[in-house]
């Protein structure tokens, strides 16, 4: 995907996030949210500290304008904009993160590329639901909603990621 | 290049670390109950690492700690003496166990020791000025360590017991056999027991304590245990004892002093 398409649809991904947040609320154990598939697609070529700093950049606008807590999606998208990079070495190879080459469905398959997406969902739901409990959520009610809400994501996300890597050649 | 991949990973963990603390803190102004709870999580860590610095500051406090405790300990010994010859002959001899007289007991620190050769020492902190004489025991809770050989204003010079021209007058228990006990000359906690008679019962594990036939040393210091014994000429015990100090962790002795050594020196003069 060129650079200033990759832009432009995740510009609009953000405010479709927005819309999400503000009024897809179907139950108190889904949260859906598209921002983790959207940061793990930022193009290799962006640095970890530039991904970091889009992902501060992309939370804190999502937050500033949907009815949630300031400050919770952002400090649950940093994290998987850390792991972004180590997540794609262990599953898709070292080779793609030397030559900064895109990735897809097609070139890597479904299966390595859900890995990537589940543990990257996992690492922003796992954040955002213990922060958004602050310790006085039971236990079962924390992990029921991580599961469900991990269910869902993953599906929202492979949808994302098709979206944001789309093959040039295709 | 592995120097250029940590600078790297040391960029992006600061990175992260202001990114989400920044995040963290908007969540906590905005959000009462995570501003509370995160509050919470903050006086916890920090009670943790104050607790644990109080812990290395309490670790580098224990010399102080330990000579307050050998003063301490030194002041409830003269307290004891003054007890003990203020009680009636009859019952001061059940008490003590004998009646070998009074002692001076002054606490010192070893400032120098010899662990490695055949011919060990140690100098101690206190000299003459304190009261040290030569010919003086050196003892701890675990045992007669030595014997001050010479003496300088505010230091002494001791033989210890791991010194091959060094012996102890030991008893088998409180009330067994008594013998010579030296230093084995090998290993660092191991000692021997001569000249027991081969008709004295005794069992490995039994405690060898000081005889208090000698001058320098009070009675019943416990020494050391029983180990491995041999007959030696057919005659007598040769038993091999685990003593109780380790001397490698000594630090703080107490050198003893009897009160009527110059009397039964005197005594043995004339004879």
């Amino acid at each position: 995907m060129k650079t200033q398409n990759f832009g432009l649809f995740f510009f609009l991904m953000v405010l479709g996030q927005m819309a999400l947040c503000n009024f897809a609320n179907f139950s108190p154990f889904v949260m859906l949210s598209m921002l983790p598939a959207m940061i793990i697609c930022v193009p290799l070529t962006v640095s970890t500290p530039l991904c970091m700093v889009l992902a501060f950049a992309t939370g804190l606008s999502v937050d500033w304008l949907s009815e949630g807590l300031i400050g919770i999606n952002t400090a649950s998208l940093i994290p998987v904009a850390l792991m972004r990079k180590p997540l794609i070495r262990f599953f898709l190879g070292e080779d793609i993160i030397t030559r900064s080459d895109s990735f897809s469905f097609r070139k890597n398959g479904i299966g390595k590329i859900s890995f990537v997406l589940l543990l990257s969902i996992l690492i922003f739901l796992g954040v955002y639901v213990f922060l958004d409990g602050a310790g006085t959520r039971p236990t079962w009610f924390n992990l029921t909603r991580l599961g469900v809400s991990l269910i869902c994501n993953y599906v929202l996300a492979l949808i994302v990621t098709n979206i944001l890597t789309a093959d040039d050649r295709k | 290049m592995r120097k250029n991949n940590f600078i790297y990973h040391l960029i992006n963990a600061v990175i992260f670390v202001i990114l989400e603390v920044t995040a963290l803190n908007m969540l906590g102004n905005n959000g009462e109950l995570q501003g509370t709870w995160m509050s919470q999580g903050a006086q916890n860590i920090m009670g943790f690492f104050w607790g644990g610095s109080q812990k290395i500051s309490d670790y580098f406090s224990l010399k102080e700690q330990n000579d307050a405790l050998a003063l301490e300990n030194i002041e409830l010994r003269l307290r004891l003496e003054a007890l003990e010859s203020a009680l009636p002959e009859e019952a001061r001899t059940t008490f003590t166990g004998s009646n070998t007289g009074n002692y001076i007991y002054t606490p010192a620190e070893i400032v120098k020791i010899s662990n490695n050769s055949q011919h060990n020492y140690m100098i101690i902190g206190k000299g003459y000025e304190e009261g040290v004489t030569e010919g003086a025991g050196v003892v701890t809770g675990k045992g007669a360590v030595g014997i001050i050989d010479a003496v300088s204003r505010h230091h002494s010079y001791a033989r210890s017991f791991k010194n091959h021209e060094m012996n102890i007058s030991a008893r088998l228990g409180k009330e067994g056999a008594v013998g010579p006990l030296s230093w084995d000359g090998i290993t660092s906690d191991g000692a021997i027991l001569k000249e027991i008679p081969h008709h004295v019962v005794f069992e490995k594990g039994d405690t060898v304590f000081t005889s208090g036939y000698s001058s320098i040393f009070p009675p019943d210091i416990p020494l050391g245990e029983v180990g491995e014994s041999k007959i030696v000429n057919g005659a007598t015990y040769e038993i091999k004892i685990r003593l109780f100090e380790d001397f490698g962790a000594l630090r703080y002795v107490t050198v003893v002093e009897n009160k009527s050594k110059g009397e039964l020196k005197e005594l043995e003069d004339r004879r």
